[in-house]
């Protein structure tokens, strides 16, 4: 990847911005099931947000992942600010990155609970997740005790390589183009993981919205 | 699902804070905002570019300063802290009409006398004026703490035990110091300083130290504009390539010194002793004495200040020698020990050294005036006021370590059972 800003093609993100019919929604569920990740389905963001709501225990160490999903329906919302839970993003706020460098590392990559979204799903039930720094990707393969992953209708893909695609040609410059409005520095697909099958009955749950949300 | 987990900071909104560095109500708000570990941006007023992107032009009126932008997009002109921390929904009335035990200050010892407290059914509550942790609150790594083989951050610390004291049902009242304590039957009722009321059957004064003043022209007028008492945790960032001054000889002094050099150009750290051993733990001297942008001046003592708005330089005289040397300092840290904390106890009848700690256990009979009313000495812990008993840097003869603190703020709870025992219903 180049520092340079990309911006994805008009038929790029039309391809990867249209709504999967109820049809692949429910053919993704059923194979995310047959891979051991528990499928939820909900109409609407709200109904997403409340789902998570239900899922998370009270007073546990929740960390959200950076997600405008998640931005988008209120739950980055819920987790940092309802007192429910302890998130651990706050903690993390509160350190000192010289002197607690260790400590925050610690922290960030075993929480309870890690929410977040991928970039793609695929119809054979695999996860795809981009990262520039992967520091969110540990927490999801093993650190956290559970993940809780809502996802728009409009990321199913046909399969890996489309779901490759997808990250490449249609994620990456939106996000490039956030992260340097946001923190001044370019992103990257610098780290990619694919989740094809989870050993741990329970750990991960993938929410399906029926709605367009995120990138 | 984003590609980017910068610097891992929230992402929902937090509070923007609008002043001048020099201001000291701006000061004030920065550290309760930092110490109670609550997302902020600080805009320096100085700084036009920051204010303009921030405030989309509408300005902020040099009167209305600090101005505070809290989440929820509405506006505290002249903020205060007590208007910061109701904004921000800080503020909570007590759950219950009476508790088994008060506690007084969220430092460790009165955090840890409400984990086992509450871990052993009894109705706690903690009153803290600022942030829970108190003076170790503030220290950037304890590493001599039992368990923790690699050191804990004083806020972590504070926030773990906080969780776990929460987690065993005791309440923490923030914000509010108290301001008065008076017996009610064979219990206490405090009065916090938004008038709220508290009833106790026992009490724990907890409430720590204060750091000492030092006593220099012209120092107390530049609190907040270069000048510091503590560590100032909202300000390490602040002192990236600058010209530091430590003041102490303690072990706050030395983490402090610790943490500055992680950011500052240089760190001098003046003692007034003749050397760091009678004060400071060993590992911290070896600490302190390796790092190559960090300057030990033993026998040195600040004398004045130089300042504009601003400090600009602490004038320091060293040794026997009467010359006033004039040392360019961009910002002054001071860490020489603490003042009890009992401003809330006056008119209670609570009996302290003339120094302010609080005695207690058998030292309550040689004071005269002591009046102890039972048949049964005072208990190890236990105050001349029957029921009120104190813990941690506040007590008359406490060590000034964490883990003394921690290891009496645990064992003030099983004298907390003998008393109640002793009024009925434990």
């Amino acid at each position: 990847m180049t520092d340079q800003q990309v911006v994805a093609h008009p038929d790029v993100a039309a391809e990867f911005t249209e709504l999967a019919s109820d049809e692949r929604i429910a053919k993704a569920a059923a194979a995310l099931e047959r891979n051991g990740i528990r499928p939820l389905l909900a109409a609407t963001g709200a109904d997403a947000r409340a789902l998570v709501g239900s899922l998370l225990t009270d007073g546990a160490e929740v960390y959200n992942n950076t997600s405008r999903t998640l931005e988008a329906i209120g739950v980055a919302d819920d987790i940092e600010r309802s007192g429910r839970y302890q998130p651990l993003r706050l903690r993390l706020y509160r350190m000192d990155r010289e002197m607690q460098a260790r400590e925050m590392r610690t922290l960030a990559a075993s929480p309870d609970y890690v929410v977040g979204s991928v970039h793609a799903l695929t119809e054979d039930g695999s996860l795809l997740i981009a990262s520039a720094s992967g520091s969110q990707l540990g927490p999801l393969v093993s650190g956290a005790g559970h993940v809780i992953l809502v996802i728009g209708a409009q990321k199913i893909v046909g399969d890996v390589a489309t779901g490759m695609r997808r990250i490449h040609e249609y994620c990456y410059p939106l996000e490039d183009a956030r992260a340097r409005r946001a923190y001044g520095v370019p992103s990257g697909v610098n780290n990619i993981l694919i989740i094809n099958k989870v050993i741990i009955p329970g750990r991960v749950t993938a929410i399906i919205v029926s709605e367009r949300l995120g990138f | 699902m984003s590609m980017f987990d910068y610097d891992a900071r929230p992402v929902t909104p937090g509070v923007v804070l609008v002043g001048t560095r020099a201001s000291r109500g701006a000061y004030a708000i920065r550290d309760f905002l930092s110490r109670n570990g609550y997302p902020f941006e600080w805009v320096d007023l100085d700084r036009a570019d920051a204010v303009a992107a921030v405030l989309a032009g509408a300005g902020a009126e040099p009167a209305a300063l600090p101005l505070c932008i809290l989440p929820d997009g509405s506006r505290l002109p002249s903020a205060t802290v007590e208007q910061v921390a109701a904004g921000l929904g800080m503020i909570a009335a007590p759950s219950r009409s009476e508790y088994d035990l008060m506690i007084i200050g969220a430092g460790l010892a009165g955090l840890a006398a409400a984990v086992n407290a509450a871990s052993e059914g009894l109705r706690t509550v903690v009153v803290e004026a600022v942030a829970p942790g108190g003076q170790a609150g503030t220290t950037s790594m304890i590493e001599n703490l039992l368990g923790f083989p690699n050191g804990i951050s004083g806020s972590e610390l504070a926030t773990r035990a906080t969780v776990q004291a929460r987690r065993f049902g005791a309440e923490l009242l923030l914000a509010r110091p108290l301001v008065g304590v008076s017996a009610d039957g064979p219990g206490y009722v405090a009065e916090l300083s938004d008038g709220t009321l508290i009833r106790g059957r026992a009490v724990l004064f907890a409430s720590g130290v204060e750091w000492r003043r030092l006593d220099v022209p012209g120092v107390d007028d530049l609190l907040g504009a270069g000048v510091y008492y503590g560590a100032g945790p909202s300000e390490a960032l602040a002192c990236t390539d600058s010209r530091v001054v430590v003041v102490g000889g303690g072990n706050s002094a030395g983490q402090a010194v610790v943490r500055f050099s992680r950011y500052a150009q240089q760190v001098t750290l003046l003692v007034r002793g003749h050397d760091l051993g009678s004060s400071m733990s060993q590992y911290l001297i070896d600490q302190v004495t390796a790092i190559p942008n960090v300057d030990v001046r033993v026998h040195t003592q600040v004398v004045g200040v130089e300042a504009d708005d601003r400090l600009g330089a602490v004038i320091v005289r060293s040794g026997d020698s009467t010359e006033r040397v004039p040392l360019p300092t961009d910002a002054l840290f001071i860490c020489i020990g603490g003042t009890p904390r009992t401003d809330g106890a006056a008119g209670s009848g609570l009996i302290t050294n003339t120094a302010g700690y609080v005695v207690t256990g058998s030292d309550v009979a040689r004071e005269p005036g002591s009046d102890w009313p039972l048949p049964r000495e005072p208990l190890p812990l236990e105050t001349n006021l029957p029921g009120v008993l104190a813990a941690g840097d506040v007590r008359l003869g406490s060590v000034k370590r964490c883990a003394a603190a921690i290891g009496e703020g645990s064992m003030a709870v099983a004298l907390v059972h003998r008393r109640l025992a002793e009024v009925g219903g434990d």
